[in-house]
């Protein structure tokens, strides 16, 4: 398959270009904007598709990952001026502890339990974060301290530098997320996905394989949790473990194509413009619309195509373009 | 002090009924159709619009129109069975959270769109009045849903115990396999199932308004305590569910009163987690499934 080969290496190479130019060529703010939006939340679908969509463990608790990143980097960085590069590592690591415990927890349920576990473990550590203001300013939150240009704090006068670090976020999920794929844990996940009785009938050690599967996409989750901080300047309890970073982690990926490498960016990109879309159009006056939509496309998608848009997209490929071969 | 104790425990209890009806439904279908109704909060939020429209345009007490609220959403319920649920039955888990969390969804939004972030009340000439024995302070509206609630549940037991449905019900439970061969159709019960669930949030709406405000996010605040319940008190149990629904309404009382007013939730979240840590089958299980 030397050409096909050849043909991938120059698809990424073009799409690198176009992805390293689009800064430059677009200049309006609000558009920038978008892209980074579209950039996080590919970043945060990647993170959680890696547990979510190849082990299926359909979580709605990632808001907690993000949350904690955010706060240990916030709070490195205000209390102890520590940059938040340090504290985005340092939040990772924090977030890969919590993931032990709570995955011990929920990982005892199955199926729609577990889904109702990790709701409940993001909303218990934002009550704790609301609850307890000594080390966390409570429900007020904080603005992070403004610096003007400083790199080494992670904070930028352009808009494109923030364009830039999320762009690389998101190249090392797609990066981890393409080893695992290929390698023995991506076969392991998937059986796991499939009949996780069945799986460890023939020896997968599904409980080790979940709790490292957790760990990784807990450290990724954490690691937008500090970037979307210092993007925005402010951290609340309400932000940070907000229940629709969990509902969008696990939207992109469904709608995209659950359990495929680029299923949660096209996701993203399809959710995200319409917004942008609905936005323009209506204003912010109508409260609920984005939602609303976003629903209707989710129910649309697993009512007829429960594979997502890839799935749709290889459909009509393998029918109007390529024959597939007959399976045997 | 005890006095303090026992009005805690009364006004736990009292709210817990409604936890309860809310619960039971979501446990009934969790029994019988084998997918959990994450929307179920959100039918509770429309039962409460139904009793708050009919009481603003027709001046029709929120008690008196529980008989429009549950008929209705009982038919709302066998629809949504019929062409939504229906066709997502299966071994595969992922199409039916996502498509009941999708119509939670779209319920809230469309609600938020339709009736703005407002809250609605009702005032009723019970809505104020309270009994006063020996110190204690039991509010009339609450002690109506209670036991309305408590009332509704026991119809619901006999209807599963004496009928010929409820039992077939009971057996789609326990085995939906053999239930179909011993000839019960499943799409009939799948439906009633899920109808009576819808009708008894709808009641839980309908009884909240004398005493509750309606917004379209209120359906969250008891989804959440039935998840809890209906995980304490064993999955697909409705005795469990209803015992477990009154213990979440006392700790959260007990958490209001005793640790401070926006701690209920905490208490309830720490008692979810330990039941997952040391009986994660839930209170009533017995060992195997």
């Amino acid at each position: 398959m030397q050409t096909s080969g050849n043909m991938k290496w120059l698809w990424l190479a073009i799409g690198a270009v176009v992805m390293l130019a689009l800064p430059q060529l677009v200049t309006s703010s609000f558009a920038i904007d978008i892209l980074i939006r579209i950039l996080l939340f590919s970043f945060i679908g990647v993170a959680w598709n890696l547990m979510g969509g190849y082990a299926k463990q359909l979580s709605l608790g990632h808001a907690a990952y993000f949350g904690l990143g955010a706060y240990t980097s916030t709070i490195m960085q205000v209390n102890y001026g520590i940059s938040p590069w340090i504290g985005m590592i340092a939040g990772g690591m924090v977030a890969m502890l919590a993931s032990l415990p709570i995955g011990w927890l929920c990982f005892r349920l199955r199926g729609p339990y577990f889904t109702i576990a990790t709701i409940a473990t993001a909303q218990v550590l934002m009550l704790i974060f609301l609850k307890f203001r000594d080390f966390a300013w409570g429900a007020e939150g904080t603005t992070i301290p403004n610096l003007g240009s400083a790199p080494l704090m992670m904070q930028f006068e352009e808009k494109s530098s923030y364009y830039y670090v999320v762009l690389g976020l998101l190249l090392v999920g797609l990066w981890i997320t393409h080893q695992i794929e290929k390698s023995w844990i991506g076969y392991y996940l998937v059986a796991i996905g499939e009949d996780e009785d069945a799986a460890e009938a023939i020896g997968v050690n599904a409980p080790k394989v979940k709790r490292d599967i957790y760990m990784i996409s807990a450290f990724l989750t954490a690691l937008a949790g500090t970037f979307y901080t210092q993007y925005i300047y402010f951290i609340d309890p309400a932000t940070a473990f907000s229940f629709s970073v969990s509902i969008e982690a696990a939207l992109v990926s469904i709608v995209g194509g659950i359990g495929t490498l680029w299923g949660p960016v096209i996701g993203t990109v399809l959710l995200e413009t319409t917004s942008a879309l609905l936005q323009s159009w209506l204003g912010s006056s109508v409260g609920g619309i984005q939602l609303t939509v976003y629903s209707l496309i989710l129910m649309a998608v697993i009512l007829w195509r429960p594979t997502g848009l890839i799935g749709f997209a290889t459909d009509v490929y393998h029918r109007y373009v390529r024959r597939k071969p007959a399976r045997a | 002090m005890w006095e303090t104790l026992a009005q805690a425990v009364i006004n736990g209890l009292l709210i817990g009924g409604i936890y309860a009806l809310v619960s039971i439904g979501v446990t009934l279908i969790f029994g019988v159709v084998k997918i959990v109704n994450f929307a179920q909060g959100e039918f509770v939020m429309i039962g409460m619009y139904i009793s708050f429209f009919l009481a603003t345009q027709f001046g029709i007490d929120p008690l008196v129109s529980l008989v429009v609220s549950m008929p209705v959403l009982f038919l709302a319920g066998v629809l949504i069975q019929h062409f939504l649920i229906r066709r997502v039955l299966g071994p595969n888990d992922m199409p039916q959270i996502f498509l009941t969390f999708a119509l939670s969804l779209l319920l809230l939004n469309l609600s938020l769109m339709l009736f703005s972030a407002n809250y609605r009340t009702v005032h009723t000439s019970y809505s104020d009045e309270a009994w006063h024995i020996g110190g204690l302070y039991i509010p009339v509206a609450k002690l109506i849903a209670f036991a309305v609630a408590m009332a509704l549940s026991g119809l619901l037991w006999v209807f599963l115990h004496t009928t010929d449905l409820g039992r077939a019900m009971r057996a789609a439970s326990q085995n939906r396999d053999v239930a179909m061969l011993m000839g019960i159709n499943p799409n009939r019960v799948f439906a009633v199932a899920f109808g009576t669930a819808l009708a008894l949030a709808g009641a839980a709406g309908s009884l909240l308004m004398p005493f509750y405000s309606a917004y379209p996010f209120v359906g969250q605040v008891f989804v959440l305590m039935a998840f809890v319940a209906v995980v304490m008190g064993t999955l697909g149990n409705v005795m469990g569910a209803l015992v477990a629904s009154l213990m979440m309404g006392v700790a959260e009382s007990l958490g209001i009163q005793f640790v401070g007013a926006d701690s209920g939730l905490i208490v309830v979240f720490a008692l979810l987690l330990l039941t997952l840590a040391f009986r994660p089958s839930g209170l009533g299980a017995r060992r195997g499934r």
